[in-house]
């Protein structure tokens, strides 16, 4: 039974005005408690409290508004959130740190929960008549964990902890068995193992201190208060946008992208400038904020011309500017969205300078768009030139840079065990080692306990180890095989079956598992340039979830029976299956067997060697009979696509790839093999399938992947580089589009053509996973591969949407079978929130993915003299013309980059007789599609899609990521003396080994006291295939686009 | 305000409910002696008075007058006191004329008005604080008043609104919940019958919910409907004592 009492409030109304607020409170005496050693048989839940701990803590609003991340420590056990603390905490420091919180809250991996103080009956404590918002707050908090105290009947003791001395000296003896002290005393008692927490609490509490000391004068125009930007947004006078901080002229440029679509100034359809550090206000990128347009005599335009030096600005007044924007002042900032940073220590010399009277500094963030921020630490001498993990605090309107506390030493710079850290964590991936409580639920495979197929599953499931004909085909050395197939003649002849099996990886990871949740953070196995780390632990990524030739192995498979001869789908089964694949095919075998050549099939001379010649002879020609027939309906599948518009983007995906990474040179070659397409063509139909299936069943939650249409204008650059060349690129559909670029070769130079498939790619927008409840049906369409529905299926080893299909799927069987689902689905709302938290993630992994090859690079060609070596000149073509240089392509290296024909001194490139380039005083004239320069010496022009030679080196840099410097060394194509003795596209593997060689034999050479673990050779090379096939990049299209995007906005484009 | 969590992770509202869980409802009546018929009910906080008098003959036009019928007149207003900033209309505005509208048609599916043909029932109701739930409280207490009446009805009339917050049904919210901006559904029901006299519903809502929905505004009701029950058996024993005296 519930008890009705009242409570006051007082509230501001929605004019300022104070109004009196009377509101119901319900009280009841049943709270449940969630904790394991509960004596009064709460009803509890979901999460509970472990009993194996020697106390309980309860933090106070005060230690959870500021000291939340100290609390975030895994090792911290038993801890019990007061409804008040925690509604304490959202009132002052807003959405953010609640959800923090409550993300805190919902893991299962922290020992936290969540007690409603406030409605248990005994435990809630009404304000007194002119009692304080922090007094009743303490006091409440304090009552709470009494009454908590109690109701274990004093099982455990109650810690409080608190940063208020008064309530410390009040309430410190009242009651034996709960106990109140300070956090630092608190952590030094119970946790004096933790040094980690102890100095995260210094670092946060100096931080503090400093803030309540400044009062200087104001450095910036305050924000204005939340009720009047809201008002304000609605009526249209301020716009609201995610900051965007040019990372070329960080200090000056930034740019606010609408959000949604509720804009009432229609006639502003282009993005915001925010010019200069006092119109931006304290705003860091990321951050969502409020904007009010300038009267349109000051606006501005952007800066066209190439920038050197990323991130430096010179005070130069005569910038190149486009046309006048709209322009605009940040007023308030409605979300920030600071993450962890990754900065530099300076010197301790020039700390030293910096300031000699207190013990701030100021550190260089690694991320150029983040401005300086001020530390407070006594540990500068021991951190110069240290990479360390820094999180921001607070930036007040009195200081020009904001304040942060150090959180994690990373190491030193420039070794490359802290590059790759740092890039880790500039994009938020948090990959720790698995736990060995994630691994005790790994089944087991070793010599002495081999895995076996149990018997209640194997009656469960469709035995297909004796009737079909199942075999993989992948990259050669491949360890994850997650997909295989088999397709064969039904008996009568009228049919045929076509079967992929996939692993079946939600059968070992059950959903809500320490290892799902690990893998749904993860949400996919992140490729580096030298190493990976797998979504889910060795023992299933490479063997027990792997489809192995010759071994027993679970999969979920869709097998659909088509027409012999139209090949029109009759039927289509989806289920759990037991197979085992007869061969392990690679790419290259495939399409030799294909073609009729006498290849050798490992598995036919190895395994019977014992079998007469008939016998295999005869199996070699099953395998054939089923590659043909394979190829058949792959065939048939892509024509019907074609039919349908789909976009011939392969051939894009391939030439873009290689650009970046060029380890996929070795396994797909310019010309594509066609056994590649034939199982990209299943797999995408199985996909499609599975996809219709989940979709029918579940209208409202099933998880899909769609790709919206580019927009036109991104097109632009794209159309006008054609046309030089006189193509005509249609771009109205993507039938159209792909026509056009099939028919814009040029037989002189095949990277014509190339180039212009990276630039269509360019314009491509990304696809994305979502819920079918959260988009209109029209919406689900999938742009490249011209499918009404698509999603992933068919990787669940690599990918977790992959795992949320495969369960969906298995839902969807279950229903049709008339069992109820064993457990509930998530909800559209969850399933959305997970569909954006898998694409966050897999935007991340493609930025590191890219940040680390850029990364080698640099390291590649930092030690060599690029004057000097040979290897520092390459090819190159241009495919883009700017104000003061132009944006070449790099086909050796991949690379793409600037390359400025006016320096500095204003001088410009000139050409001699030979070909060769200098610095000379002159001038520059600038065409839509060329650009010439004059000089002493004489004209040059040059133009879209010329080759010129270029010089690659390093640009040095502390702070930052090293950047890759290229100079004209020669307006004519470079003449490769290397050509015979080198082959062509130095693999880019080879690169990374070398430079991870070279970081080796450096740190061996240095003797390091702390044994960080060296790379062992059998982690450098990383034999999974680092994308299994054609087919998996066929999905990434446009996910591509985004590699080429520092280039645009180096030149002020895609912004 | 970045929006008030109406439902915490943990189940509970703002004000301490459940989702499934009513407000506290308390109510009397005859609590006047010159009408017909009266009574009082305080649903939470909101608080409603309901007065009826009739039937008796047509007033007015002799244009109404139904031949087969009693005419059902409903007027519905607000005490200017009755919301946190003083209200300056207290009857005759667009949302009282609209809300008399719906009591009328939520009584004329209720009494049986085939008695009394030729004459006029009149429901008055005022709410004397409002704090969410004004239909429901309205229609809660001119059930009662009208069984102080004597007035015959196929059945009591309980009316519940039922709100939707992440994919949950609210049960009988308050104003502060109201003011969220969400969905907002409120339904009058023959509870026996299981017969609907009004459902009400103006947010957008997708289909699917629409059962959920009802279902928990059905349940809703069905609570409602027990407390009334029992306020007008204690209100015939308390009489009855009186009487039978």
């Amino acid at each position: 039974m519930m008890i009705k009492t009242e409570k006051t409030l007082c509230l501001k109304s929605s004019r300022g005005g104070k109004v009196r607020v009377v509101r119901e409170h319900y009280l009841r005496e049943h709270v449940p408690c969630y904790s394991t050693l509960c004596q009064a048989a709460c009803q509890n839940e979901g999460k509970t409290l472990s009993g194996e701990v020697t106390h309980y803590v309860v933090p106070d609003a005060g230690v959870v508004r500021d000291f939340l991340e100290v609390l975030e420590f895994r090792e911290l056990q038993g801890i019990v959130f007061m409804q008040t603390a925690c509604q304490a905490a959202q009132h002052s420091r807003g959405r953010r740190l609640y959800n923090r919180l409550r993300g805190l809250l919902k893991d299962p991996r922290h020992d936290c929960i969540h007690f409603a103080n406030e409605f248990q009956m005994y435990s809630y404590c009404p304000r007194g008549k002119g009692e304080t918002q922090e007094k009743w707050q303490t006091r409440s908090i304090y009552q709470a964990a009494v009454w908590y105290h109690d109701h274990l009947a004093g099982l455990r003791p109650v810690v409080m902890i608190t940063e208020d001395q008064e309530a410390i000296a009040e309430y410190g003896s009242r009651t034996s068995g709960v106990y109140v002290i300070s956090t630092k005393e608190y952590l030094e008692t119970f946790w004096p193992d933790l040094k980690a927490a102890q100095e995260l609490y210094s670092s946060i509490a100096q931080a503090l201190q400093e803030r309540e000391s400044d009062s200087t004068e104001r450095e910036y125009a305050e924000h204005l208060p939340a009720e009047v930007l809201e008002a304000g947004i609605k009526s249209g006078r301020f716009i609201q946008g995610t900051l965007n901080v040019n990372k070329h002229r960080a200090q000056q440029e930034a740019f606010v992208r609408f959000e949604g679509s509720a804009n009432k100034n229609t006639e502003l359809n282009s993005d915001i400038l925010v010019w200069g550090g006092k119109h931006r206000n304290r705003a860091v990128h990321g951050d969502l904020v409020a904007v009010e347009l300038l009267s349109s005599r000051e606006w501005r335009g952007r800066t066209t011309a190439l920038h050197e030096g990323l991130g430096e600005d010179k005070a130069g007044g005569d910038e190149t500017q486009s046309q006048p924007m709209p322009t605009g002042k940040v007023v308030g900032i409605l979300q920030r969205n600071w993450r962890d940073y990754v900065v530099t220590f300076p010197p301790w010399e020039e700390v030293q300078s910096q300031s000699r009277n207190s013990q701030r500094i100021l550190v260089t963030p690694w991320d150029y768009r983040i401005p300086k921020i001020r530390i407070s630490t006594q540990q500068a001498e021991a951190l110069q030139d240290h990479r360390v993990i820094v999180r921001l605090d607070s930036w007040e309107s009195t200081s020009l840079y904001p304040n942060g506390h150090t959180v994690r030493v990373l190491g030193k710079s420039g070794e490359l065990e802290t590059e790759v850290q740092t890039i880790l964590v500039e994009n938020c991936i948090h990959v720790p080692p698995f736990s060995e409580a994630q691994l005790r639920e790994m089944p087991t495979n070793s010599a002495e306990q081999p895995w076996s197929v149990e018997a209640v599953e194997a009656s469960s499931r469709l035995d297909l180890r004796d009737t079909h004909l199942v075999f993989s085909i992948d990259p050669l050395g491949c360890e994850d095989v997650d997909d295989t197939l088999s397709v064969r003649l039904l008996p009568g002849g009228t049919r045929l079956e076509l079967g992929v099996h996939i692993a079946d990886v939600t059968h070992f990871v059950k959903e809500g598992s320490l290892t799902d949740l690990e893998a749904r953070s993860r949400a996919t196995t992140y490729y580096l340039a030298d190493r990976r780390y797998d979504m889910l632990p060795a023992v299933l990524s490479a063997d027990l979830c792997s489809l192995l030739g010759g071994v027993d192995r679970y999969a979920m498979s869709v097998m659909w029976q088509l027409d012999a001869e139209s090949l029109d789908v009759c039927k289509v089964w989806y289920g759990r299956t037991l197979i085992r694949s007869s061969y392990q095919l690679h790419y290259e075998l495939a399409q030799s067997l294909l073609n009729g050549e006498p290849a050798e099939v490992p598995e036919l001379s190895r395994a019977r060697a014992n079998e007469d010649e008939g016998e295999r002879s005869r199996r070699r020609a099953e395998l054939l009979e089923a590659l043909r027939l394979l190829t058949r309906v792959a065939r048939h599948l892509r024509a019907l696509r074609d039919r349908g518009g789909a976009l011939e983007l392969e051939g894009v995906e391939v030439r873009a790839q290689l650009d970046s990474s060029k380890n996929i040179t070795a396994l797909v070659p310019k010309q594509p093999l066609e056994v590649h397409e034939t199982v990209a063509e299943c797999m995408i139909y199985a996909n499609h399938w599975v996809a219709r299936k989940i979709q029918e069943s579940f209208p409202h939650q099933a998880l899909l992947r769609h790709h919206p249409p580019p927009r036109q204008e991104f097109f632009n650059q794209l159309v006008d580089s054609a046309r030089t060349r006189s193509f005509a690129i249609d771009t109205r559909s993507n039938k159209a589009l792909a026509d056009s670029l099939d028919q814009a070769v040029d037989h002189q130079d095949p990277v014509v053509n190339r180039l212009l498939r990276m630039m269509a790619t360019q314009a491509m927008s990304n696809a994305l996973y979502f819920s079918t409840g959260a988009c209109s049906e029209e919406q689900y369409y999938h742009y490249g591969l011209a499918l009404d529905r698509y999603t992933h299926f068919t990787s669940p080893i690599r990918r977790y949407a992959d795992i949320i299909v495969h369960r969906l799927l298995m839902a969807a069987i279950d229903a049709e079978k008339g069992l109820a689902p064993s457990k509930a689905l998530a909800s559209n709302k969850d399933q959305e929130e997970l569909a954006h938290q898998i694409n966050n993630k897999n935007r991340a992994a493609q930025h590191a993915q890219k940040q680390s090859t850029e990364l080698f690079q640099c390291l590649y060609f930092k030690d060599k003299d690029p004057l000097t070596d040979e290897r520092c000149t390459a090819d190159a073509v241009i495919y883009a013309i700017r104000a003061n240089g132009m944006l070449v392509f790099v086909p050796r290296y991949g690379l793409k980059g600037a390359v400025y024909l006016k320096n500095r001194e204003n001088q410009v490139v000139g050409v001699k007789e030979d070909g060769s380039c200098v610095w000379h005083g002159g001038t520059l004239e600038r065409h839509l599609d060329r650009i010439s320069t004059t000089t002493t010496t004489g004209t040059h022009t040059f133009r879209v899609f010329d080759h010129i030679t270029v010089r690659i080196s390093v640009q040095p840099s502390r702070c930052h990521p090293l950047n890759l410097c290229l100079e004209v060394a020669s307006s004519r194509p470079h003449q490769a003396p290397q050509a015979g003795e080198q082959p062509k596209g130095r693999g880019r593997s080879e690169l990374v080994q070398e430079v991870v060689r070279l970081a080796e034999e450096a740190s061996q050479q240095a003797k390091e006291k702390k044994g960080r673990g060296k790379l062992s050779k059998e982690e450098r090379e990383f034999r999974q295939s680092k994308q299994p096939n054609l087919y998996s990049l066929l999905q990434e299209v446009a996910q591509l686009a985004l590699l080429d995007l520092p280039a645009c906005e180096a030149l002020g484009v895609g912004a | 305000m970045a929006g008030l969590e109406l439902l915490s992770d943990q189940g509970y509202r703002l004000d301490g409910r459940k989702s499934t869980e009513l407000r506290k409802i308390q109510a009397r009546m005859g609590v006047f002696d010159q009408a017909d018929g009266s009574a009082y009910l305080e649903q939470g906080r909101t608080i409603a008075l309901a007065v009826v008098y009739g039937p008796h003959d047509v007033r007015g036009s002799r244009a109404k007058i139904q031949h087969d019928r009693a005419v059902i007149n409903c007027q519905y207003s607000m005490a200017t006191f009755s919301t946190a900033e003083r209200k300056r209309r207290p009857h005759g505005d667009r949302k009282s004329t609209e809300m008399s509208l719906h009591l009328k048609e939520t009584f004329e599916a209720a009494i049986l008005t085939h008695l009394y043909p030729r004459s006029q029932i009149d429901i008055y109701v005022k709410i004397l604080q409002s704090d969410g739930g004004n239909y429901s409280a309205c229609v809660n207490a001119a059930t009662l008043a009208v069984i102080d009446a004597g007035i015959p009805m196929r059945d009591y009339v309980c009316a519940c609104t039922v709100g939707f917050v992440d994919d949950t049904p609210l049960a009988d919210m308050n104003h502060a919940e109201e003011s969220g901006g969400g969905t907002n559904l409120a339904l009058a029901l023959l509870p026996r019958g299981g017969q609907i006299a009004l459902l009400q519903m103006d947010a957008r809502l997708h289909q699917d919910h629409l059962d959920t929905l009802m279902e928990a505004a059905m349940t809703a009701c069905k609570g409602v409907s027990k407390v009334l029950d029992e306020v007008v058996r204690q209100h015939l024993q308390e009489t009855v004592i009186l009487t039978g005296e």
